[in-house]
This record gives C-alpha cells, structure tokens and sequence, in this order.
C-alpha cells in the first residue's frame, strides 16, 4: 500500500471503536488448517486477547482466497478487512489499543528483530517440513491442504502451492538444507529466544507484547500437532522456560475466559 | 590449528576491502576474531570458483556462506563473541534476521535491480572481474537470482507492481537502518567496546552501501543521515583495513595529481 492509502486506512481506523461483531477467518480446524497457519492465526488470537478486544472465530475453508494478501489469518471489523500480524497490529494501534506503547526505543527495535527471527526461521522451518519433506508433504500436508475440495481440485491445489513454497525456499537459500540443518535452525532459534525471556515471565518484562503473542502462536501450535516425527517439538521441548511461557499465556488468555485450548490433531 | 585459511572472495573498490556484502562481513569477522585469513581476490583469470562467493578453503575443508564460514572459524577457535552473555548472543541472532528480512532486499534492489546502478556501476565492475565469455553471463544471472528473490519474498497480493513491491522494501529498509541507529545509540560497537559478529553483520552490510557511488542513491542518503552508523563503518574502516585503504588512498593521489598536471 503506498504510504497516502495507509494514512487513509489509518483514519478510517481510528474513526470507529472495536465492535463487537469482529470476526477472525482462518481455515477449517480439524481438517485442513496447517501448522504454519494455525501458528499464525493463535498468535492473532493471542494478540487480540492480550488486547482485551473481543473477537470471534470462524473457519472457512476458502479463508486464504478470501484474505486481501493471501494468507491467513484475517480480521473482518467493521467494514474493514485487515490480514496478518503485523498489519493487525497496526489497525489495532490506530484504534487506540497497544501493547508496546510502553517500551522506549531500544526495546522496541529489539521487539521488531526478535520478530523478525522467528518469522525467519521458525515460521520458515515450519513450512520446510510441512511442504519440502517429502515423509510429511506425503501423509499430512497434501491430504489437509485438498481436504475440502473434489478430485482432481485438491491435487492441482496441493501441488501448487507445494510448488511455490519450494521456489521460496530455493530463492532464499534454503532448498539445499537437509531437515537436520533446518532442525538445527529451529533450535538455535528456540535458544535465542530462550536465553532471551530467562526467567522473565514475558519478553519483556510484566507486560505481553506482540512479541510473546507470536511466539506463543509458533510454539504452542508446534508443541501440540501431531506430525510424522516429533524431533521439531522435541527441540522446543528442551527448553523448561519456553515450555512454562506457553502454559502461563494458555492459562491467562485461552482457559480463564472460557475458550478451549486451541490444539489440533492430525491422524 | 595453523593451517592456512585462505578465502576468495570479490575486490574491493571505493576505499572498501571488498563491494560484495557477505564477503565483507567474512572478512570483518576474520580482523574481530584474529583469524589470520589469506585473501584471493577473484580476478580476470580462470582460477577458483566464482559461485558461491565467500568460500574459505583450508587443507581439508571448503566451507561457503558467511554464517557457516563464521561458524567454522569459531570452532577453530576464532571468536569474536567471547565476552557476549547469552542474551546478547540471542539479541545478535535476532538483529542479523532482521537484517536479512528487512535491509537485504533493498541492498540486492539498489545493486542489482534498478537499472540505472545495475547498468552504470555494478555490471561494469562485476564484468570487468569476470573471465570473458562467463563476465557475459554471470552478472545477469546474479540480477535475476536478486530480482527474483525480492518478488518471491515480498512480491505477494496485495503489491502487484514492481513499483509497490519497490517502495514497500525501501520503507523497510529505512526502518531496519533507524532500528539498527537507535540500537547502536552512542556506543563505537553494539556490545561494548570489542567488536563482534553482529558488528561484523552490519558492517557488510551497510558500507558497501555507504561508500559505493550511485546515479540513484535513496537508501544511500538515508543512511547518510544517520551519523551514528557512518561513523561504526568510517571507524571499522579505519581501524582494522587502514592497510588496504591507504595503499587504495594513496594510487588515487598518484593518480588525482598525474591528471592534474598540465602536460
């Protein structure tokens, strides 16, 4: 968007209170929803909550076509439609609603980079395994991603996207790592952020920041799906403080206002 | 331990030890730590592999990619993040993803992609290193490898256009250089006073883009504003390539005053 349409959006925004008929569009959860996708639509559901703003659940199995970018998930809140994280986050913060509002400079830019590590390497790890391994691409992915779709759709569609993410992966550098390295990745990564949050209760201090709903979003999805092999949970597993970080936003934002915890199981 | 470590990489030019931004954070690295490296420039002959650019040969390895030639230094005992507590070595993983994700694609954008710099500098100076008939063909392959790389990464729905793709990573890029200004702050390096890998990082990174002449220099005259970061690469510069750089200084003074001269 170029920068006069954001400012327009910005307005429009700010114009109107959070109502209280906000949706969330994600895919069908039992069957379809994958694992990269259901990180990044607990992470908006951690975020909204953390917020305080209510916001209400929908699968859909069309939702990634229905999304303004493509990708899920998406937010309907008033007669704007808004997708992903970090434009979520900024819709929200022209509403009125921030969570890093309290932190200076610094911290701010070491929000954004710990962000930015997490999108790098776990969400891409996430995708490696579910579209470039060819155990996993085999039993789950392909059957999840055509699920709701007759033959021969849900080939054409897996195939398609299996084909995208592998140019991605090939374009940033990525097509050559055997799973072992990408596991290695994925556990430098859980360190990292490990060695960051210590003995903190959230990242950055007392506060949850969008950081900590995104991370919990990542976490929490790889720890609680059932893939072909276990290694990638058994690397966050390593990790007592991460593992107790998950349990204690589970606890505050998903069970104590009545919502189910959010885990899906692939057969 | 002593075994000769020997890295090929791409020249220098512009009071710069090298232009290309991996092989310069290699060679960053290599001054933090210690590591006693023996540079081969890749030049117009056929010798050696332009591929994959940095490689590190040793007697028994060959090692390519800046964090796995980082990472093989440090195992060998150079390494320059010795003094770094577990936090700042979590806070350096995540500051160099946050480079990748948000500067890189408009360094490769401002080398590679728009023509004007592509056609008028980076070509010229990457053929002019390149063996003919390949100096035909491998700068284009890298131009495409670049361009393809920024569509496929940041190319999505809603940014149809070239020109939106463009202007959405060039915002980034200024945020990712006023993020990294306002981390550095006052200090000479990020952690302290000893340099370290993430130092090494931004460093590749930014002086090339600092130092190289441009006809279209958006990014260029951002970070110039940006005193803080001039003054890390203008310090790294000087302390640890001042070798390199005077003998560079001193041909163009040669030079400068030969032109000069009435004849």
């Amino acid at each position: 968007m170029s920068l006069v349409a954001e400012a327009f959006v910005s307005q429009i925004a700010a114009a109107e209170p959070w109502p209280e008929n906000a949706t969330l569009y994600q895919q069908l959860k039992g069957e379809q929803i994958l694992v990269s996708d259901n990180a990044a639509s607990l992470a908006v559901q951690a975020f909204l909550q953390m917020c305080n703003l209510p916001i209400k659940v929908v699968c859909r199995a069309n939702a990634e076509y229905m999304s303004p970018s493509g990708k899920v998930p998406f937010i309907h809140v008033g007669n704007q439609v808004v997708s992903e994280l970090g434009p979520i986050v900024q819709f929200v913060k022209a509403k009125g609603h921030s969570l890093s509002d309290g932190l200076d400079e610094v911290q701010k830019a070491e929000m954004k980079a710990y962000m930015e590590l997490v999108n790098n390497m776990l969400l891409t790890a996430e995708l490696y395994l579910q579209w470039c391994d060819e155990a996993t691409v085999g039993e789950i992915t392909h059957a999840r991603y055509g699920s709701p779709y007759p033959w021969p759709l849900n080939h054409i569609l897996a195939y398609q996207k299996q084909w995208e993410v592998k140019r991605k992966m090939k374009a940033i550098g990525w097509g050559n790592k055997t799973l072992d390295q990408v596991l290695e990745d994925v556990d430098q990564c859980c360190q990292a952020l490990s060695q960051r949050l210590g003995t903190q209760p959230y990242f950055f201090n007392k506060q949850p920041t969008e950081l900590d709903a995104l991370v919990f979003g990542h976490l929490y999805t790889i720890l609680t799906t059932q893939l072909t092999n276990d290694e990638l949970s058994e690397k966050v597993k390593n990790y007592s403080n991460l593992l107790a970080f998950c349990r204690r936003i589970e606890q505050h934002y998903f069970e104590d206002r009545g919502k189910g915890s959010s885990s899906i199981k692939s057969s | 331990m002593a075994a000769p470590l020997e890295l090929s990489c791409w020249g220098g030019g512009w009071g710069l030890p090298s232009v290309h931004s991996e092989s310069l954070v290699v060679m960053a690295y290599a001054k933090f730590s210690g590591a006693p490296l023996k540079v081969n420039v890749i030049d117009k002959t056929w010798r050696g592999s332009r591929g994959d650019v940095p490689i590190l040969t040793t007697e028994d390895n060959i090692v390519s990619q800046p964090a796995k030639i980082l990472n093989f230094l440090r195992k060998q005992k150079y390494n320059a993040d010795y003094e770094l507590s577990a936090k700042q070595g979590a806070d350096t993983l995540a500051y160099i993803a946050l480079i990748e994700e948000k500067l890189l694609p408009a360094v490769l954008h401002t080398f590679w992609v728009e023509s004007d710099n592509y056609f008028s500098v980076t070509k010229p100076w990457f053929a002019s290193r390149i063996p003919f008939p390949l100096s035909l063909i491998l700068p284009g392959r890298i131009s495409k490898g670049a361009l393809n790389r920024i569509l496929l990464t940041r190319g999505e729905p809603p940014l149809y256009h070239l020109r939106e793709v463009e202007a959405q990573i060039y915002r980034d890029a200024k945020e990712c250089l006023n993020l990294l200004s306002n981390r550095l702050g006052t200090s000479q390096f990020f952690f302290g006073d000893t340099p370290s890998t993430l130092d090494a990082y931004v460093f590749g990174f930014l002086a090339p883009l600092y130092k190289v002449r441009f006809p279209k220099v958006q990014l260029q005259e951002h970070l110039k504003q940006l005193s803080n970061l001039c003054r890390f690469c203008d310090d790294i510069l000087n302390s640890y390539f001042r070798l390199s750089l005077g003998v560079d200084h001193f041909l163009l003074k040669v030079n400068h005053r030969y032109l000069l001269s009435p004849c």
